[in-house]
């Protein structure tokens, strides 16, 4: 048994520096993916927990046409933000259709966008075979019951997910993430701060050791446009998606002139789809477009036997969004 | 107070909970919650692979980490007497007893240590390697054993291939269910602690006196030296029903220590060591005229069990009397596999074979024209199917005129796909179905002081159904005083012999026994020369006594045997309404209603909530649940509520439950159990409105979106 410690930052560079010095020390915000992996599961063994939930990083601002939220805002505050409820209505409807209420007035925006797979596999240490976990000891999930899995950034490193709702939103809006070390601060967009799993499933992101997410910045819909998250599973709430999709758009005189899109529940990370969007823009909004649009995103897909049904519901399902937004 | 029937309409009453206020304030004591002085705390080590042997154990580490008071594994353990055979059939193979591995996540050994947190970290430690062979996970693998179910499913009557040969009509069909975790809210738990050469154990059980006898024999004491405890139970199902090797090893580390040994299981423990639904493939032909009059039956079924484990949980025993057709045969097999061990769950059996049957009733109502409630009435048993006996009751029909009225049934378009709306294609569909209770022997203690007030005293469990308060409500009325003048102490094995909580009979065998009883309690009081209206307390001053003590007995299994009616189990029929969106493969429940004929209800209220928790779970059982299995490894792939999926209120539309019949007459007090009828008819009458709906015969439970696609 190996005793994690646990300290409070009593300020910013505090937190900073707790971390920094420790390469095994970590952050701890809301909790619910750390504490879950960490003490419930053991398949990450912190050093200490650094708590920086009482950190001045909580709120939404508005900053012309781009809203500024800081890291440890809740789910449900963003939720709840009016200009999110009126200019980013489909980042609402993500984060309200994710998780529970219980979890989403303890989950902060920061730590949904660095929050860890499902996959059963990489979350049971009795399973051996992970490279995520333990870089090079193979893939189980490969071979394994694999349904809540990913078939696009997948391949035979790893098809483990990022179950994010809230980030289908953001990375289709071009959200930017702050970043903040004892060097300073940089800002990386999201469609940048994720990476494919390749042959080191266990890099994640660009995120330094000790590098603190301090807000995401999230570019209003331009006027006129409409967007709408859709989130298909078996159980109506309380399960991460089987497939999502979060869309926007503007339509003028029955032409695509401006799109959007993002994916959930097919990507080894939030996914952006480029190739749709191309496909969308200058396009009459017509079910032929939309279907070609989810054929281009959904191109490559490497699948399992679990995974399969995927590619033709991930198309459907970006079928149906559009045809909802632009209706 | 009179000691006659005096306080009528004391049972039915919906009264609340009579233990409510003390498990919504945290007082009442399951399980987990009990410490005894000087408790040290276990942690289990088990198999990471599902089949071969133990090749070397070194235990070495985990004796050294911090806390660690002892490691228990086959090679170091006492050897145990193998368990007895109970009335609900084998009990498992007892653990530790050799090096061979049957499955995943068997468990091979105990640690125990001074804190909860030390003893799991050290069972992490316990250094094992193995000669691992491929498991056999699948009833279909031609490796698997396969062998007749040993508890004699084999049924015929007339001459099936005959009639199937010369039916006008015939509808065949194959029928799969996936394995359902049964893993209720409460963590089982054991708390064991030896007294000199006495036990008392606290465990998670809804068969306390058959554990007293199991825990006896193995640990070869006298069986009035073993005391169980399970005063409430957080959530049974079935799951408590059989000998967990969890149990025995807590009783067993417990021992070696000769210090109390508390252990709790995990939430993924859950998914392995409690048992499960069994996993199931059923083969349905029916042969019926061109009216949908049944000719012929057979129904054939295989279940995974368990290797070296042999579980009745018989299939098709329903199916011989359920409709009236001369020509029945029914077969069932078992595959044994590198499985964790099934168990009961919730209407076990019963449940698989409705779920054909109806589906297959209902593919029959499509090929004939006829209406499928209409076809249900058609095939309606008059009398008992095989022995031609007399029903003690059934009012059937009124679940299906009723439920067919609450519903809105008649004028339904058979047509598959005649309604929509927007997205979603809707569909209606129903079943039918009965469930037999099995009581066994129940004895009370009945005691009356001089107040007035009463107290019975039965070793059998509440599992959250409402024991305790019918128990009150049945004294209350018999003897004729208030429901709060009545005690109840249940859930422990120093109180008379009770049967399960489990198989729908409790109710109805506590209630025969407390009857008999108060009957004892009447001859006593006349004995004593009682004047008609002479309260208790007059009575026993009168006499210098304190107070009466008598004893109850009742025994609905043995007298079932040499009734000349036949004993009928609780009836109902579902109607559901689903929508599908079948672009999407979602399928959403819009309405269900259930009517229940459960007898004699004794609390109106904790009836329904029966019948409520019944629908859900058929929900769950009809589109979301399924235990995964890894194909390499035989591990449970979503043990976790994160993965495994229950149905949350969103997925329950608002339950129309109403209760039919009359009071039944073989049962004295005229119940027939209702803790598992409600979920019966659940699944089948889904997948029928899915039929309804897309025009698609669903026939693999659950019905999850990617087989809508
Ligand atoms: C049962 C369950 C169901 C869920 N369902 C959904 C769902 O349907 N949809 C969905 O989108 N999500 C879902 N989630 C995930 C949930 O949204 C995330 O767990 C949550 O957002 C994480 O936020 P947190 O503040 O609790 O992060 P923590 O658990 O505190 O941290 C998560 C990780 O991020 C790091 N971290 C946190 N904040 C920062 C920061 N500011 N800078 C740098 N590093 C940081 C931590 O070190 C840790 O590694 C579910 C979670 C659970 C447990």
């Amino acid at each position: 048994m190996t005793d994690i410690e646990y300290v409070r930052a009593a300020d910013q560079g505090s937190a900073l520096a707790l971390v920094a010095e420790d390469p095994d020390a970590v952050f701890l915000a809301g909790g619910t993916t750390e504490l879950d992996l960490a003490l419930k599961d053991q398949v990450v063994h912190p050093s200490r927990f650094v708590d920086i939930g009482r950190l001045p990083l909580r709120g939404v601002t508005r900053d012309g046409d781009r809203l500024r939220v800081a890291a440890l805002t809740t789910m449900e505050e963003l939720a709840a933000d009016p200009t999110v409820r009126e200019r980013l209505p489909f980042v609402r409807e993500a984060l309200l259709l994710g998780a529970s209420t219980q979890l989403r007035n303890m989950a902060t925006i920061g730590g949904n966008l660095l929050q860890r797979t499902r996959c059963r596999y990489f979350r049971d240490p009795d399973v051996g075979a992970c490279n995520k976990r333990d870089p090079g000891s193979g893939c189980a999930a490969i071979e394994g019951v694999a349904r809540m899995h990913a078939i696009l950034g997948a391949g035979p490193s790893c098809i483990a997910l990022h179950a994010s709702d809230l980030c289908v939103p953001l990375v289709a809006m071009d959200a930017e993430v702050e970043l903040l070390d004892a060097d300073g601060t940089r800002t990386v967009p999201l469609t940048e701060f994720y990476r494919t799993p390749g042959d080191r499933p266990d890099v994640e992101n660009v995120l330094r050791h000790g590098e603190l997410v301090t807000h995401v910045q999230v570019p209003l819909l331009p006027d006129g446009a409409r967007s709408g998250y859709l989130k298909v599973r078996d159980r109506t709430s309380y399960e991460f998606a089987t497939t999502s999709a979060g869309a926007a758009v503007t339509v003028e005189d029955g032409t695509i002139t401006w799109a959007k899109l993002g994916l959930g529940g097919v990507g080894t990370m939030p996914w952006r789809a480029w190739e749709a969007e191309s496909v969308l823009v200058g396009a009459p909004a017509s079910e032929r477009t939309f279907r070609a649009a989810a054929e281009a995103a959904i191109r490559d897909p490497f699948t399992v036997p679990g995974t399969a049904f995927k590619v033709e519901l991930a198309k459907r399902t970006i079928v149906r969004i559009l045809r909802t937004v632009t209706s | 107070m009179t000691a006659t029937l005096a306080k009528e309409n004391v049972i039915g009453r919906p009264i609340d909970r009579i233990d409510g206020r003390r498990k919504v304030a945290g007082a009442a004591p399951y399980p987990s919650d009990f410490d005894l002085p000087g408790q040290v705390h276990a942690a289990l080590v088990s198999s990471t692979i599902a089949a071969g042997r133990i090749t070397r154990i070194d235990r070495s580490k985990a004796e050294a980490a911090p806390g660690v008071l002892r490691v228990l594994t086959y090679d170091n353990a006492p050897t145990l007497t193998d368990p007895p055979q109970n009335a609900l059939g084998s009990t498992m193979r007892r653990p530790l007893r050799d090096d061979r591995i049957l499955h995943y996540g068997q468990h091979i050994g105990i640690v125990v240590a001074n804190t909860r947190a030390q003893a799991v970290a050290a069972a992490r430690l316990v250094e094992i390697e193995y000669a691992e062979e491929e498991p056999v996970l699948d009833i279909d693998d031609p490796r698997a054993a396969v062998e007749d179910n040993p508890f004699g499913m084999a049924s015929s009557r007339g001459d099936v291939p005959a009639a199937l040969a010369a039916a006008d009509v015939t509808v065949d069909g194959t029928y799969t269910i996936g394995a359902e975790a049964n893993s209720p809210m409460g963590l089982f738990t054991t708390v064991a602690s030896w007294q000199g050469g006495r036990l008392v154990v606290h465990d998670t059980t809804q068969a306390p006196s058959f554990l007293r006898v199991a825990l006896a024999v193995m640990f070869e004491v006298p069986e009035e030296n073993v005391r169980v405890l399970i005063p409430f139970l957080g959530g049974g199902f079935g799951a408590g029903l059989r000998l967990w090797s969890h149990t025995v090893l807590t009783t067993l580390a417990a021992r070696v220590l000769d210090r109390p040994v508390k252990l709790v299981l995990s939430r993924p423990q859950m998914f392995h060591s409690v048992g499960h639904r069994a996993a199931s493939r059923q083969r349905v032909q029916l042969g019926a005229d061109r009216d949908g009059r049944l000719t012929a039956i057979d129904h054939d079924a295989i279940a995974a069990n368990g290797l070296g484990d042999h579980l009745p949980s018989p299939i098709v025993a329903v199916t011989p009397s359920t409709y009236a057709c001369d020509n029945v045969a029914t077969h069932e097999r078992r595959a044994h596999l590198n499985i964790p061990f099934t168990g009961f769950m919730r209407a076990p059996g019963a449940i698989e074979a409705h779920f054909a049957l109806e589906s297959a009733l209902d593919e029959l109502a499509d090929q004939t024209g006829v209406d499928p409630v209409e076809l249900r009435l058609r095939n309606y048993a008059e009398v008992h199917p095989v022995s031609g006996k007399p029903w003690s009751s059934k009012a059937l029909r009124d679940c299906l005129e009723v439920g067919s009225e609450r519903f809105g049934w008649p004028g339904r378009d058979p047509a598959p796909r005649s309604t929509h709306d927007g997205d979603q294609l809707v569909g209606q569909g129903m079943a039918s179905a009965t469930f037999e209770f099995y009581a066994l022997p129940c004895t009370v203690r009945l005691v009356v002081d001089r107040r007035g007030n009463a107290t019975v005293r039965t070793a059998g469990t509440d599992i959250g159904t409402g024991t305790y308060t019918i128990t009150a409500q049945l004294t209350a009325e018999l003897l004729g005083i208030d429901v709060d003048q009545v005690r109840v102490v249940i859930g422990d094995t120093d109180q008379p012999p009770a049967p399960q909580s489990g198989g729908s009979g409790l109710a109805g065998a506590l209630g025969a026994a407390i009857q008999d009883a108060a009957s004892e309690l009447a001859d006593q009081l006349a004995r004593l020369d009682g004047h008609p209206g002479e309260s208790f307390a007059s009575l026993l001053d009168r006499h210098g006594l304190d107070e009466l003590e008598v004893t109850g007995y009742s025994d609905l299994a043995g007298a079932a045997t040499h009734a000349d009616v036949a004993p009928a189990g609780a009836f109902a029929a579902a109607f559901a309404e689903v929508g599908v969106d079948e672009d999407l493969g979602l399928i959403r429940v819009r309405r269900l209603v259930s009517v229940i004929d459960g007898g004699r209800v004794f609390n109106a209220k904790t009836a329904r909530s029966q019948a409520i928790g019944g629908a859900v779970m058929g929900i769950g059982m009809a589109m979301l649940e399924e235990l995964a299995y890894d194909p390499n490894t035989g591990r449970v792939a979503n043990g976790t509520f994160g993965d495994y999926l229950v149905p949350v209120n969103r997925d329950v539309p608002d339950l129309d439950i109403t209760f039919v019949g009359e009071p039944d007459t073989f049962n004295p007090t005229g119940s027939k159990g209702l803790g598992e009828i409600g979920i019966v008819s659940i699944a089948p009458a889904i997948a029928n409105a899915v039929y309804h709906a897309t025009g698609r015969r669903i026939r693999d439970l659950p019905i999850t979106l990617d087989k809508m696609l």
